[in-house]
């Protein structure tokens, strides 16, 4: 015998209750943060597939220091890389919150937690920029 | 929405943690969770690692070569697994909410395991075995 659920049509989806459209619309940070974590999910995954073949598989290729000063002297670098380090410090930021959120922590360590991870997430921004706009003052030797 | 805080002591977040059905879509979840979180400590170790830039060709250079011991490079295989399945996953998470993808998320994730694991192996030969040593 044919199994039944090889061959029973699908079943139209409800019409969304009113209820979540009226959720909805209270929640308009929260749905632009999620539609943007897709988003910036999506640009780092092309932007990682760039890094990765331009660090090891280009004429621009290397690790070493003289490299590395002659990739992010170019402007378009440099813009490159902030923009990776800001996308990947939201894109993190914003998971991590998440996570935090699903489980519901007391809310001094809750509010702790946040202090912290948008704190350190603030503090390493601000490196990887001073790091990528002062390489003209890297010393030389 | 406004924050609302557990009742449930906090001694339940692990049995709660481990009473999750272990169905293929929460070891995605689980998995996405753990990579998620270690690339974004490893952005920040990445962009601290990258400060050594500032102090000059000598230090980054020394420090560079510290990166090549095999201990470092067994981190960077576990690095790009946690990469490659992020990524994957990632974007099969954006075509079940963005499309749809939630009909076909179990042959997705078997895509994901399958492309993921061939391409742990292809870089473990990169890494270990090094074939292009003397193209750089």
């Amino acid at each position: 015998m044919e199994n039944p659920t090889t061959t029973a049509p699908e079943p139209a989806l409800a019409p969304p209750a009113l209820e979540v459209n009226v959720r909805a619309t209270k929640s308009r940070r929260s749905a632009f943060a999620w539609y943007f974590q897709r988003i910036s999910g999506l640009l780092l995954v092309l932007f990682t597939i760039g890094h990765f073949f331009m660090v090891h598989w280009t004429e621009m290729s290397g690790h070493d220091f003289n490299r590395s000063v002659d990739r992010l002297s170019d402007p378009m670098f440099q813009f490159l890389y902030l923009g990776f380090i800001v996308l990947g410090m939201y894109h993190g930021v914003q998971g991590m919150w998440n996570i935090l959120r699903d489980y519901k922590l007391p809310r001094g360590l809750y509010i702790g937690a946040l202090v912290v991870l948008i704190g350190a997430a603030l503090f390493f921004t601000y490196l990887g920029f001073d790091t990528v706009l002062s390489v003209h003052n890297w010393k030389l030797n | 929405m406004a924050y609302q805080q557990s009742q449930a002591p906090v001694g339940t977040w692990s049995r709660i943690m481990l009473a999750y059905k272990r169905h293929a879509g929460s070891w995605a979840w689980m998995l996405h969770r753990v990579s998620g979180v270690a690339l974004t400590v490893y952005l920040f170790v990445h962009i601290l690692a990258l400060r050594g830039l500032t102090q000059g060709m000598q230090a980054f250079n020394d420090e560079m070569a510290t990166f090549t011991q095999p201990v470092f490079k067994v981190a960077e295989w576990g690095l790009f697994a946690f990469v490659i399945f992020h990524s994957m996953n990632g974007i099969r998470i954006a075509t079940v909410d963005l499309g749809n993808g939630s009909r076909y998320h179990k042959f997705t994730l078997r895509i994901v395991y399958f492309i993921g694991i061939t391409l742990m192996l292809f870089m473990a030969v990169l890494i270990f075995m090094d074939p292009f040593a003397d193209k750089h």
